[in-house]
């Protein structure tokens, strides 16, 4: 018998035996995904411009800083012009997005790939927008990998305002239909930051330091 | 040099905490912050407690169901690549990982990055690895930290809670003698921008990146990991093998069920409403990703919890670890986590300890409680603390393991309590004994038998007559009063009353 077996009989001897209807219980949780838990009220906000509203609020309340644009073809200047705000040289990294590489990003200085060592800026397409928390969904592929969402120094993330889902359940029924099978879902929200010396909030501790949201309206 | 396995030896650890300046400095500067910001949180969110109602009965649910639940998970984590390994024992677990860090090396020994984890505590993970001759790198800042003082953490979210800004410093100094050592550390900022720059090159050399779970997804097979320091990403995505030590429990049924425990996980833990980065995993690397680990493997710890299913202590599987039965404890804010010579530490190790332990090694535990009841009152999974201490409790009487001492004592008060007449006499006569030995002052500075509590308090003069017979004077007169002025009784008691002068 198998470490494997043995753990599994244990279980099933203490869990009362996984009965025809335990199984077929399980089964039909699996199978019909809804959420049996209550949904609170900052996760159903109705209507897109006050969703778009909850999560810039939400996104600014953990330190992101956002932007919101008219169209994708006014993101080379817009990003351009973030990085001159912020002292940081007009070049940055990015991973083969099509949103993004049929912009004319004549003006900066890009180059595409994974994270490196040294990353000051990196530029990232999200899946979704999820307006409870402030978050942004990321799923990592060529496209856009996933150390560039770490290893940035500043973060620079692009979403479309119709991407933003009201809570975790809108989310969920995103991913489940896109079809996608990424190895990372991530989730989030705000730059990194650290409490672990005397519990005082430290913006940048291993991720980026700076963390801004180009919200393109439809 | 990884700290020695900690000895649960509460009594002994106890008064030296108390008696450790660096460590009452530390818990006094960290203080209420996580109660408040827990408090602030909870009050945001109006669904709070039907949250707690629904995670409870979500994760019951998963438990009476677990082997179905773990069969569907490992079928769908297999589907998505992960390899997937069962250890039943500390030991078992130890050898699943330390043959993948052979198999995986690319020098003569591996290099091991690590996020944060407390199964890896549990199995004394570091120690198996470094015995090996592998060299192990702790990433989230506050076990980076107790790694370079060779200390355990002390909370389970925030492992260096003991740790002062100045020791920190000093413990730079000392690990990073490659950088000038006329730099100032003028404030937190500049020691976490070191650690950031010091850590940053390890994730590129590491071998082996070890994370734990927060939750694992029977419906996707994903493992999902909660953080605010992006260190566990980095550590998954850089080295060649990601492997996620996690224990049978962590099992949720649905994505959906996932944000339920999300919602109350980090309200729960730090006041956020949501943690900087939750990251779901599957499998290795895909086919075209440019980065990403190129193995996954998930090791599924028992060490006892298959046990615990069915028991009085099964409600105890359902913790998510969010440390908020420690924040608001007042025996694990007086005298720190280390006192409890422990993995877990704080109300929620009182209670899993003696289980994955037993009660020989670790029964003392369930008695660093005052049974104030507030780790119930805020868990989020609505865990019956106190009552599983009171079990241990008893089993550790049943099996004689109570002190001498102790046992006398409680046989002592059975004796009079079984008397209540006796019982009133005595206590009436003690109290204004000890009234009339306290003079104007009201206080004790000393007591004879009872130093323990007056080295690091004053013990309260009684105030005139006893609970009981106040009780009962207040009963008269409320039915006297005939319905008026009921909550009258409900100021009996306390020290807090008017003083005797």
């Amino acid at each position: 018998m198998s470490a494997r077996d043995r753990i599994l009989d244990r279980v099933r001897r203490q869990a009362g035996g996984s009965s025809a209807r335990a199984l077929q219980g399980v089964a039909q949780r699996l199978q019909s995904l809804e959420q049996t838990s209550p949904v609170p009220a900052i996760a159903s906000t109705a209507g897109p411009d006050a969703r778009l509203r909850q999560f810039i609020a939400e996104a600014e309340a953990v330190q992101a800083s956002t932007t919101v644009l008219p169209d994708f073809s006014s993101l080379p200047a817009a990003l351009a012009e973030e990085l001159r705000r912020r002292n940081l040289g007009p070049t940055f990294r990015m991973g083969t997005e099509a949103a993004f590489t049929e912009l004319d990003w004549t003006s900066l200085d890009l180059s595409q790939g994974k994270g490196r060592l040294r990353e000051p800026a990196t530029l990232s397409r999200a899946f979704l927008g999820v307006a409870e928390v402030g978050a942004v969904v990321l799923l990592s592929g060529p496209d856009n990998p996933v150390t560039l969402s770490f290893l940035g120094e500043t973060h620079f993330i692009v979403l479309r305002a119709s991407e933003i889902e009201p809570g975790f359940e809108g989310a969920w029924a995103r991913l489940r239909s896109s079809g996608r099978e990424s190895r990372t879902v991530n989730f989030i929200a705000g730059p990194s930051r650290t409490g672990d010396i005397e519990l005082t909030l430290e913006l940048g501790a291993h991720g980026p330091i700076a963390l801004h949201i180009f919200v393109v309206q439809d | 040099m990884s700290a020695q396995p900690p000895v649960a030896d509460f009594k002994n650890n106890a008064p030296e905490a108390l008696a450790n300046n660096m460590v009452q400095t530390a818990m006094r500067r960290a203080g209420g912050g996580f109660v408040t910001k827990r408090a602030v949180a909870r009050d945001a969110l109006p669904e709070f407690d039907a949250l707690r109602d629904a995670a409870r009965d979500l994760k019951n649910h998963t438990l009476a169901n677990l082997d179905i639940y773990l069969e569907r998970y490992e079928q769908a984590a297999i589907a998505a690549g992960a390899q997937v390994h069962w250890a039943e024992t500390v030991e078992d677990a130890q050898k699943i990982v330390l043959e993948i860090c052979e198999r995986v090396k690319r020098g003569p020994k591996a290099v091991v990055n690590k996020g944060k984890s407390m199964i890896s505590e549990e199995i004394d993970l570091n120690h198996a690895l470094e015995a090996a001759g592998h060299r192990v790198i702790e990433t989230d800042l506050g076990e980076y930290i107790i790694q370079l003082r060779g200390e355990r953490p002390s909370h389970i979210i925030a492992p260096a809670v003991h740790v002062t800004r100045e020791q920190v410093e000093s413990d730079f100094r000392a690990s990073h003698p490659q950088l000038d050592p006329s730099r100032r550390f003028p404030d937190a900022a500049s020691l976490v921008r070191e650690a950031r720059s010091v850590l940053r090159g390890k994730y590129f050399e590491a071998d082996v990146g070890i994370t734990g779970a927060n939750m694992l997804i029977a419906e996707t097979g994903q493992s999902v990991i909660v953080t605010n320091e992006g260190n566990g990403d980095l550590t998954q995505s850089l080295a060649r093998a990601h492997v996620v030590v996690a224990s049978l429990e962590k099992i949720v049924p649905t994505l959906d069920d996932a944000s339920t425990v999300l919602r109350l996980l980090a309200r729960s833990a730090t006041g956020q409403k949501s943690s900087v980065y939750t990251t779901f995993s599957s499998g290795p690397r895909r086919a075209q990703d440019p980065d990403g680990p190129e193995e996954y493997h998930v090791v599924l710890l028992d060490n006892g919890r298959s046990n615990m299913l069915g028991s009085e202590f099964e409600d105890m599987l359902r913790c998510i670890r969010c440390g908020a039965c420690m924040n608001h404890c007042p025996v694990y804010q007086s005298v720190g986590g280390h006192a409890y010579g422990a993995v877990y530490v704080g109300p929620m190790g009182a209670v899993l300890t003696p289980s994955l332990r037993g009660v020989e090694r670790g029964g003392q535990l369930p008695n660093a409680s005052t049974f104030c009841g507030r780790c119930e009152a805020v868990c989020p999974m609505r865990i019956p603390l106190p009552k599983m201490m009171r079990h241990w409790r008893e089993r550790e009487f049943e099996r004689g393991l109570t002190p001498g001492a102790a046992r006398y004592g409680l046989k002592f008060w059975a004796f009079f309590a079984r008397r209540p007449w006796l019982y009133r006499a005595c206590a009436s006569l003690g109290m204004r004994l000890l009234a009339w030995r306290a003079g104007s002052r009201g206080r004790f500075a000393w007591l004879p038998l009872g130093s323990g509590w007056t080295k690091h308090r004053d013990f309260p003069a009684p105030q005139g007559a006893t609970f009981q017979s106040q009780w009962a004077a207040a009963k008269k007169k409320q039915g006297r009063a005939a319905g008026g002025g009921s909550g009258e009784g409900a100021d009996l008691g306390g020290d807090g009353g008017g003083s005797g002068d």
